[in-house]
């Protein structure tokens, strides 16, 4: 088990280190002059070189590079070079704002999917299987931000249930922190869960064929019992695309913190593409690319438990 | 009834999660609520846009100068101005009895203080280019001298490039995140959500309290057009920066709907002696181009009917603009091509073009136009911020370019001045033009404008841009609030967001 740990977290790293180094050449070359972006238009070529030489633009590319690395090495990514604020700090003000969202996005996903995909999956072809299926194909077919703005018209506009737009954090109030992530969550939600329900439905029905259920039924067992060896069996399916689903939300959320106006990763990166504020959107790349990591290493470690089998890829 | 009494429950359970902050009362004129464009640029009116950055700015700090909804300059901690005969000093008196919040007191010296930091800012430094010395005569009197002769420079201290913060906080650089200025909001850093909403709450003892009579007020900046207005449905706001093509709903909703020209939009024409591209050295050919582009029709389809048809640079409806000469190149593609025949281009030429997704709206119809005409255009794609740098070093290119309500200001800015735009100004080139612009930027009061009329006519018959309309800002607010548009604004400070009369 150790060594299936550390070979993970050494493809982890070579992970990271190939996607800082990319991300890094390729914002350089899409981002000629990032001072005309930083200091707007009406600065005079005087005050825009005065900000290149500031934030180091007048030294070649590898001596820039270079810096950067060495400070990411030790998780320092710099400030930013519109507002000389740490990066660190403006990504750690941002961050929890997308990982309240995404993380209640996955968990009511990995909730109600699993409900979904189980029951449908034990009683295949009943109405209930129906049901879940034509409004998995309908929920699939749906693009993301029409059922956000549903949403915000019915529970914000004519229940007034929810906040519209914005972000209250918990510190502020729990209660409100609640409120402004849940239509957010549930955007994200709703697609992810048909997805998750389908793939567990199909395991379930699998396994529900195989010899040791039959087994396990012939025992004795009661029915919760036999369901929840069925459940365990069939679930490292559905617990990859669950994995897969939180990184995809990570990146679905720059849409639904647009449509939501909430100040999370997806604004920042927004604003910072837009101002050319290169080390914000590199910190953002490195912080989503450990994210990545992190996710699968836990899910690696996951499926591990659940299958013994896997830990010996 | 067991699903009800769930549906219920859930119902129950939402409501009485706690209010948060979004809570408002839609018909309590105490409170606004503003849904902006954009976020704060900076706290630091150096380093801050006038854009969409008027109502955050305008809400903590107090500036020098302000502008009317005419556009003209007003006191605020500058209580009189005058200039010397020669008009290279201005003098100003200051308000005295005023405080930052900080404590420290409002004199001449802040005063200096902070026109020396603007004057020096990349942004705001464009209102003092001329500024020579800055001196505190006595405790509430500065001179400002000047090197040149500068009608401008009053109006933009008062379009948002004079706000006063305490001298302490620019000496200790802290400015860009922590305002601390003599405003009549102070920032509430507890309920605000940087990026998210910005929540100020009223200084009761403000020497000019009467102007700003909400008690309350929030800021929230909201890029995304449809969520702005669902917050504006929702109630969480009262004012908004408005799409016209929600305006039958804003209607039925019965909104105050407020709009006014704010930029115009066509081809700005560099190159106009042709030294790039030789064909836009010939009138005809810039003449050609204004008579080929259907502005009306590209108003409606693309920019939803909010703004005037008009061919010219300065305001439609303003002083400068003259209604007279918008007939002087009606849509008329024959004619286009025919003087593009005259001048020897019959099949039309080459060009090249930088293209950035915020212009690409327009892409089609200069594609569809240049096609009928026979010039052949191939586009260079670049970034927003790329394309401010480079588009100047085509010989024309696709604009959108902020207007200002000051006709000295539109002659200097969108003609003899450099500009982003405008790298380096023709007018002088054209010895006629150069006559006409000389005398009307030498010339004071009546005879002035009169002057910038005849410009404005020479310019418009010399075809020096190609403009297609002049595009509307709008606001809608409940109908207890009423916006004031200010051109040269995207959105209006606080003094032009009143309860209705």
């Amino acid at each position: 088990m150790i060594g299936f740990i550390v070979k993970r977290l050494v493809a982890g790293i070579v992970l990271l280190l190939a996607v800082s180094i990319g991300t890094f050449f390729l914002a350089r070359a899409a981002i000629s002059d990032p001072t005309a972006g930083l200091l707007g238009t009406t600065a005079t070529p005087a005050q825009r070189a005065a900000l290149a030489a500031k934030i180091g633009l007048d030294r070649p590319l590898m001596v820039q590079f270079w810096d950067w690395f060495r400070g990411a090495l030790v998780g320092d990514f710099g400030v930013s070079w519109r507002n000389f604020q740490s990066v660190n700090k403006q990504i750690a003000i941002k961050l929890p704002v997308t990982l309240s969202v995404v993380t209640f996005a996955t968990l009511i996903t990995a909730v109600v999917g699993t409900a979904f995909g189980l029951i449908a999956g034990l009683r295949p072809n009943s109405l209930f299987d129906r049901i879940i299926k034509t409004v998995s194909v309908v929920l699939f077919a749906l693009p993301g931000f029409w059922i956000s703005l549903v949403l915000v018209v019915w529970f914000a506009i004519q229940l007034k249930w929810f906040p519209a737009v914005g972000y209250v954090p918990p510190a502020q109030s729990l209660g409100g922190w609640l409120r402004s992530i849940t239509l957010p969550a549930f955007s994200l939600a709703l697609g992810a869960i048909v997805v998750v329900a389908e793939q567990l439905r199909n395991e379930v029905i699998a396994v529900n064929k195989q010899d040791f259920v039959r087994t396990l039924r012939s025992r004795g067992l009661s029915r919760g019992r036999v369901t929840l060896h069925i459940l365990r069996n069939a679930s490292p399916a559905a617990l990859t695309v669950l994995a897969v689903m939180f990184v995809g939300l990570l990146s679905g959320a720059i849409v639904v913190e647009a449509i939501f106006s909430l100040p999370g990763i997806g604004q920042l990166t927004n604003a910072s593409s837009q101002n050319g504020d290169i080390p914000i959107l590199l910190g953002i790349t490195v912080v989503s690319v450990i994210f990545v990591v992190i996710v699968n290493f836990l899910l690696d470690i996951a499926l591990g438990w659940i299958n013994p089998k896997v830990r010996v890829r | 009834m067991n699903q009800f009494r769930a549906l219920a429950a859930l119902s129950f359970v939402v409501a009485t999660l706690g209010t948060g902050s979004w809570v408002v009362a839609q018909d309590a004129p105490t409170d606004l609520n503003i849904g902006n464009f954009l976020d704060i640029t900076s706290w630091d009116p150096s380093l801050a846009d006038i854009g969409f950055d008027g109502p955050y700015l305008s809400a903590v700090y107090d500036p020098l100068v302000a502008l009317d909804a005419a556009g003209k300059p007003i006191p605020v901690l500058a209580t009189a101005w005058t200039y010397s005969d020669d008009l290279l000093t201005l003098t100003m008196d200051l308000r005295t009895g005023v405080t930052f919040s900080d404590g420290v007191a409002f004199d001449a010296d802040a005063a200096v203080a902070n026109l020396n930091h603007l004057k020096a800012g990349a942004r705001s430094g464009e209102a003092y280019l001329n500024v020579t010395s800055i001196t505190a005569v006595d405790a509430d009197t500065i001179e400002i001298a000047l090197s040149e002769r500068d009608d401008t420079m009053l109006y933009l201290m008062g379009l948002g490039r004079s706000y006063m913060a305490s001298p302490a906080t620019i000496e200790a650089g802290t400015l860009v995140t922590a305002p601390v200025g003599s405003g009549p909001y102070l920032l509430d850093e507890g309920m605000s959500v940087a990026g998210s909403e910005y929540h100020f709450t009223k200084v009761a003892e403000h020497w000019d309290s009467a102007t700003y009579p909400f008690q309350n007020i929030a800021i929230f900046p909201i890029i995304d057009q449809t969520a702005r207005h669902n917050a504006m449905l929702s109630g969480q706001i009262n004012v908004n920066f408005a799409d016209p093509l929600n305006l039958e709903q804003a209607k039925q909703m019965g909104w105050n709907i407020t709009s006014g020209v704010s930029a115009w939009v066509g081809l700005q024409i560099v190159d106009h002696m042709g030294t790039t591209l030789a064909p836009l050295g010939d009138v005809r050919v810039r003449q050609a181009l204004n008579y080929a582009f259907d502005g009306a029709a590209i108003l409606n389809s693309l920019g939803a009917g909010a703004g005037q048809v008009t061919n010219q640079v300065f305001p439609a409806g303003q002083s400068g603009n003259d209604p007279a000469l918008n007939a002087l190149y009606a849509f008329n593609l024959d004619k286009a091509k025919e003087l593009l025949a005259e001048a020897g281009y019959a099949d039309g030429f080459d060009v090249s073009m930088p293209m950035s997704p915020i212009f690409a709206l327009w892409q089609p119809v200069v594609d569809q136009t240049f096609g009928e005409l026979g010039i052949r255009v191939t586009w260079d794609d670049m970034q927003m911020m790329d394309y401010q740098v480079n588009a100047p070093n085509y010989p024309m290119f696709v604009a959108l370019i902020a207007m200002d309500n000051d006709p000295v200001a539109t002659l200097a800015r969108q003609v003899s001045t450099q500009q982003w735009y405008n790298p380096a100004p023709q007018f002088a080139d054209v010895p006629e033009l150069k006559a006409l612009v000389d005398d009307a930027l030498a010339a004071v009061g009546d005879e002035q404008v009169a002057k910038i009329a005849a410009a404005n006519q020479k310019l418009t018959e010399l075809a020096w841009w190609s403009v297609w309309y002049q595009a509307d800002n709008t606001y809608y607010s409940v109908p207890e609030i009423a916006v004031t548009p200010v051109i040269g604004m995207m959105f209006p400070t606080l003094r032009s967001i009143q309860p209705t009369q």
